[in-house]
Parts: C-alpha cells; structure tokens; sequence
C-alpha cells in the first residue's frame, strides 16, 4: 500500500511539510462523514511511488474533536505504513504529548524534529540521539519551510516502513494500571474490534466516550460489567494514565532537552513583585488611578475638548452665516443656533473627556493591569470576610451596572452573589460622568482629575462598607475560595488602542443621543403642560412634581425643584441628568448656559453633595431590571433602589451638613 | 506532573502559568494544556468575565468598554478530594 500519514499538532508546520513533499502532485476532499478536509499527495521516492495523507492538525488523539477522531482512525483503522509526526522543536514538550500517543498505539513513528532552525535561535538545544533512544522512535530534524532535512526524513520513513520492529510505547503507567489493563484485555481476549486491544485497554481505563460507545456496541455481558466495574471504582484513572503521558514526556526531554534560562525572574514577575505587594499594591493602584483621572483632563478637556470647542463655534458661524444668507426666519435660526448647536455643542465637548478615559482604561486593561488591581482588591476582601471575585463585577460596573450585575453569575453561592448585586451600583458608571463634567466645569475646572479621583473611591469605600455590612448581617456564611490568573504584561500597541476608536465614539454618540432624546422628549412634554403655563416652570406638570420631591433635598443643600426633577430622571437614564438639568435650569437643552445657570444654584459645597448623591442614588432603570432578572425578586430590586437611596441622601446630608459646620458652606 | 500543577494552584496565592513551569521546570504551553485537562477532567474550574453572557445592547458605553477578561480558577470538591487523597 505504501502509505505515509503526516499528523502533528496545529501550527508544527505539518502544512509546510506535507507541501514541500508532495509539491503540486496534492489532491484536496473531505473526509467520510465530516467537515474535516482531507489532503492527499503522492511522492516518488527511489522509483516507488507513496501516498501521503496529510491528517487534520490536533493536540492530541482523544475523541474530543472530530479532528482526532478522523485521526487516530486513520492511523489505527487504514493502518498507514507509517507515521510521520510533525513535531515543533521550539515547543517539544507540548508537541510530545501527541507523540506519546502515537507511540500508545503501536503504530510505525518517524519524529521530523521540524523547526529545528527556530529552536536554534531561542537557544534550545536538543540531543537528537538521546530523544531519538528515549523515545524509541528515529528522530530527524526539519526546517520544512526551506525544504531542510526532507530528504532524509522519506528515507528514514521507507526504511522503517520495510522492517519488522515492535513499536512499543516506552510508558510505564505504574503498577495499579498495568494491572487494570492486563484485567481489561483478558476480558477482551475474544471481542472483534477494530483497534488493538492494548490501545482498548489504555482507552477505556482514559473513559474515552468513543470507545466506551464502541465497547458498549458489543453487547458482550463480560465487557458491560467491566464497564461497571469501572465506573464505581472510585480511582480517576484518567488522570492517572494522563499524568503518566506527562511523567514520560518529562523523563525524555529531562534528558534530551535544555530550555536557555531556566528559572530566571521574568519582567512581569519583578513587576508583580512591586504592583501586587501587601502593603504597596494599593498605594499603587491608588495612584495609577490618579494619574489615568489627571490625564483624562488633561488630554481630554485641555487639549481636544479646546479643539472640539472651536470646531463647535465655526460650524455654528458658518450655519448661522448660510441660514442668514438664505433669510430663514428667526426662529428657524434660533433652533439651529442655540438648540441644536447650543445643546449638541455641550454634549459634543464632554465627549473628548469620556473617549480619553475610556482609552485609559482600556490600556489599563490591555496591558494587564488590571487583573492585578483585582487581585489587590481581592486581598482586601477577604480580609474583610468578602469574596473577592466581587471585585471583577465592580471593575465592569465601572463601565456599566448592568453587566456588572450579571458578571456576578460567575460567584458561586447566593450570598456572595447578593452582595456583589447589591454594592455593584455604587460604582460610578460612565453615564455618571457627564454630571460630574458639568459641576466640575462650574465649580472645580482646575481640580477636576482630583475631584473624579475622589468620587470613585468614594463610591468603591461605600461598597466595601455595605459588602462588610451585608455579610454580618443579611447573607451570612462562608465565601468560596478562587485563585486569581495573572497574564504576563503587554505592551498596548498604539493601533490596538486607537483601532475602531472613531467607530466606538460615533456608537457612543448615536446610543447616548437616543437615550437622552427619548428621556428629554418625555419631561419636555411634561415641561410644556398643562396648556397656557409658562413653559419650563415651576406651575408646568414637571415643575410640580419637583417641587413635591424637593424639601427632601433642602438638608443636603440642594432643595429646589429643578435639582430634584434632574435627579428624578437619572432614574430612567443618569445620561439624561445633565440634558434635564438643562432645560429647567436654562431653558435649553445643555450649553454654557447650564452651566452658569448651576454657578447660581449651587455653591461648590452643594455641588460637591449633588455629586456624591448622584453616585451613590438609586440605579437606572435598566440595572434594576437586570437586578430583578438575576435575584428574580420584586422584593430584592425595590430594596436595592431604596437602601441606595437612602444611603446616597445620608452620605449627601453628611457632606454638606458638615461642610456647612466646618464653614465650607 | 498533574497533580503538581493542582497542587501550584492550591498553594500560590495568584496564579502565573509562567512561574508554575519555571517551577516545574516545564513550559507555559504545557501548563496551558494541564489546565485544559484539568478543567476538562473536573478538578478545576476556570470563569473569566467574558463566560457570563454580559449583556450590553443597551448601553451607551458598549462600544467604548474594553472588557479584556479576568480569569479566576477555583478547585472544585474531586479537585479538593484528590488533594486530600495525595500526601504532598
């Protein structure tokens, strides 16, 4: 038959390989029965011609993928003369795993240490001889995409393909197996199968489904009590049996292999040794935080938002200019100028800030950062009795509550998972922003990285609070445990951090001015009524019901009927607070008007309270809708809304009774 | 070697595939691929936060929000029993 099969993991250069032997002398199809693609070619070798059958590319020949299936029933049912395993030298020990398996099986293997060139480079160096002896199979070094060591490597394949040697696996699986296995095949001594029966054994004892299925298929009364047998013993012999496949893989590379700086500190690991310190981790994250809020500012407000600024003033020029031109009515011109370009304008300018926070975070996140200011925060919580993992669900939250909320699925009992939906509001999300922006700008234009800074750990400290709280008295027990995975640093490269960057912004906007539009258009009709009443005052509908909500906010300094009805609608959206706070504090939608109009209403104490209640109040409606959704309680969603609000008025009153004591007022 | 990577995780205080293959004088890749077993084999449990089906079609931030995942791994009850079983 004279067949040569090539199998080897994803990326070995299998590919490379099977090209540089067959050439264009290669035929494509599919396998029976599968998707999978199947590549035939023929070579001619000392004038007899080989089929080479290039088999899908797999990291091992369990029954987990119709890729090792067609494999190893390739290689064990067509029984090809040989096999040639691709392997990569820059990646041995993974690549041997396959190797082990193919050597389980019996069958003919020609190793083609491919790569070789590759591994020379990141100073791996490799005893052909000694991996070639420890294995029991010829091993021949490859470099397949410069067509290096083919030659040698068909010859190696026909010369074994021709000699009666027993290919026996060199795996010792220790005693208790080797006696389960011998147990096995007594029991299959009689049973026709398509596989050998040591491989059957090796197979069943692995819980391979495929061949439990096929055993099973037997009907035989002896096999189905060894099956039984098998399952109520309460040994894992699938790990054991993996572990042994590891065991010898490690014995032959020990002795064959020598990586280039072994034990050896990597940079991310001196790095961690600083960022995730006991005592220095949190100082340090505190103040990559800082930073990230200072340059948002910087970047943002100071240096795109002036840019933004004056685009806004010349596009309004140039409409008013050409709307003048064509003698629109004045009204007309109104709308455009102080509406559209007015309102739109104030959003427009906020969005440089947002975008340049968000891009900081997202380098934050990218460059692995991350993961460890989780891991510091897991520290402290659990030294405060907490589950850790809720803090993964606040960093989410910091974007928005309602994934927040549901990343919380992830915690695994009720109690952890409770909290975690409770606090997870108090994180500042993005919407919150433009509120901040805009009392910021009236109040604290040249502190306003501090004062940003400030509000989120003051929202974090509240949750940490409320978690403690919660967990010594609502949701007691104990908290299960994780470990948490952190990746090695990357560098962000300038192209990941900007990619799509245009596309993101302009989803953001379109998203935002439909929320904000909806929300507007609804309390602008309630602005507007009833008939005849001045519109945006305090006798319209709107006004009314501000005015039965504000005396509530008189302690917290901020008791008029147009903060109440901006707060009051942040409950729909928080992206249309500062648009709401527009209309019944200027009378238009937003623009520099706002925020004068908040210089007159508020004094920087009061608008530091605003700000704190605006973080900490009642969630949007679309987290309590996912919070009823996770915790599948009425009960549970009124009670977030609720608590947080409380909680939100006494930190708020807090703030301003006691500035006001300490004469900051 | 499975056993002494179960055993890395239950003993390290943040997992680092890098510095368990330092340690068992081994390679990343093949750490990668003991994780994948273990997993697959019911000893360890891996969620990170992009497993958790985030919905966030109606945000306005969607598109802004980076969402790289965070990778937590807990060892579950057989992982526990084996632990238990082995005297390290």
């Amino acid at each position: 038959m004279n067949t040569i099969a090539l199998v080897g993991n994803p990326n070995s250069g299998k590919t490379t390989l099977f090209n540089a032997l067959t050439g264009s002398n290669q035929r494509v199809g599919n396998w029976p029965g599968v998707t999978v693609e199947k590549k035939e070619g023929k070579i001619k070798f000392k004038g007899q011609i080989y089929t080479i059958i290039d088999l899908p590319g797999t990291y091992s020949l369990g029954s987990f993928s119709e890729d090792e299936i067609v494999a190893r029933d390739f290689i064990l049912k067509d029984k090809p003369d040989v096999v040639i395993n691709v392997v990569d030298a820059t990646n041995i020990e993974r690549n041997l795993y396959l190797t082990t398996q193919l050597l389980e099986m019996g069958v003919k293997v020609v190793v083609a240490l491919n790569m070789i060139d590759e591994a020379k480079a990141k100073k791996i160096e490799i005893d052909i001889n000694t991996l070639s002896q420890k294995l029991g199979a010829p091993v021949v070094p490859t470099i397949a995409s410069k067509k290096k060591g083919i030659e040698e490597l068909v010859s190696k394949a026909i010369e074994l393909m021709h000699k009666d040697v027993d290919f026996k696996a060199h795996i010792s699986y220790g005693e208790n197996i080797e006696r389960e296995i011998e147990n096995i095949k007594k029991v299959l001594k009689d049973v026709k199968l398509d596989y050998p029966t040591d491989w059957v054994a090796v197979k069943a004892l692995e819980k391979d489904q495929y061949i439990l299925k096929e055993l099973e298929k037997t009907h035989n009364s002896d096999i189905s009590s060894l099956l039984k047998n098998l399952e109520e013993k309460e040994e894992d012999y699938v790990l054991e049996v993996i572990d042994k496949r590891y065991e010898f893989i490690n014995r032959v590379t020990n002795e064959a292999v020598k990586l280039p700086n072994d034990n050896i500190e990597t940079i991310s690991d001196k790095i961690d040794k600083f960022v995730t310190h006991k005592f220095l981790g949190l100082p340090i994250f505190a103040l990559i935080m800082f930073v990230v809020f200072q340059l948002t500012f910087a970047i943002g407000q100071d240096f795109l938002g002036g840019y933004v600024g004056t685009a806004i003033e010349i596009l309004g020029s140039a409409i008013e200019t050409l709307l003048g031109s064509l003698n629109a009515p004045d009204w007309v011109i109104s709308f455009f100028i102080e509406g559209i370009i007015g309102g739109i304008g104030t959003v427009l300018e906020f969005v440089p800030l947002i975008v340049v926070l968000y891009m900081l975070m997202g380098i934050l996140e990218d460059s692995g950062y991350m993961a460890r200011a989780a891991y510091i925060m897991d520290n402290i919580m659990r030294a405060l009795g907490l589950q850790g993992k809720t803090f993964i669900s606040m960093i989410i939250g910091f974007g928005c509550n309602v994934p927040g909320v549901m990343s919380t699925r992830t915690l695994d009992n009720k109690k952890d998972r409770m909290i975690a939906i409770l606090i997870n509001p108090f994180m500042s999300c993005g919407a919150r922003i433009p509120i901040y922006l805009v009392f910021i700008s009236a109040f604290f234009p040249e502190h306003g990285g501090l004062v940003l800074f400030s509000l989120y750990f003051l929202g974090i400290f509240i949750a940490l609070l409320m978690a403690k709280i919660f967990s010594k008295t609502l949701f007691k027990g104990e908290s299960s445990y994780f470990i948490m995975e952190l990746p090695p640093y990357r560098f962000p490269t300038a192209e990941n951090v900007l990619r799509n960057m245009w596309d993101n912004v302009s989803e953001f906007l379109v998203r935002a001015g439909t929320t904000i539009f909806i929300v507007v258009a609804v309390l602008w009709i309630l602005a507007m009524l009833p008939v005849g009443v001045e519109p945006y005052s305090q006798n319209s509908i709107l006004g009314r019901i501000g005015t039965i909500i504000a005396p509530i906010f008189a302690p917290a300094g901020y008791g008029t009927w147009q903060a109440a009805v901006g707060l009051f609608s942040g409950i729909a959206a928080k992206e249309a607070v500062v648009a709401i706070l527009g209309m019944v504090y200027a009378g238009v939608e937003e623009g520099t008007a706002l925020v004068t109009a908040i210089q007159s209403a508020f004094t920087p104490l009061s608008a530091v309270s605003f700000m704190v209640m605006t973080l900490l109040y009642t969630p949007c409606a679309a987290t309590l809708g996912v919070i009823k959704k996770e915790t599948g309680s009425i009960r549970w969603t009124l009670f977030s809304a609720l608590y947080s609000f409380t909680i939100a008025w006494l930190v708020s009153v807090l703030v301003y009774q006691v500035g006001s004591a300490i004469g900051l007022g | 070697m499975i056993k002494e990577v179960l055993k890395e995780i239950k003993d390290s205080k943040y997992i680092s595939k890098a510095s368990i293959a330092r340690k068992l004088n081994t390679t990343e890749d093949v750490i990668e691929q003991i994780f994948s077993e273990l997993i697959r084999m019911g000893y360890i449990r891996e969620d990170n936060t992009k497993s958790c089906n985030m919905k966030c079609n109606g945000c306005s931030f969607a598109s802004l929000c980076n969402r790289v995942p965070i990778n937590t791994i807990m060892i579950t009850e057989k992982g526990k029993k084996l632990l238990n079983r082995q005297s390290f």
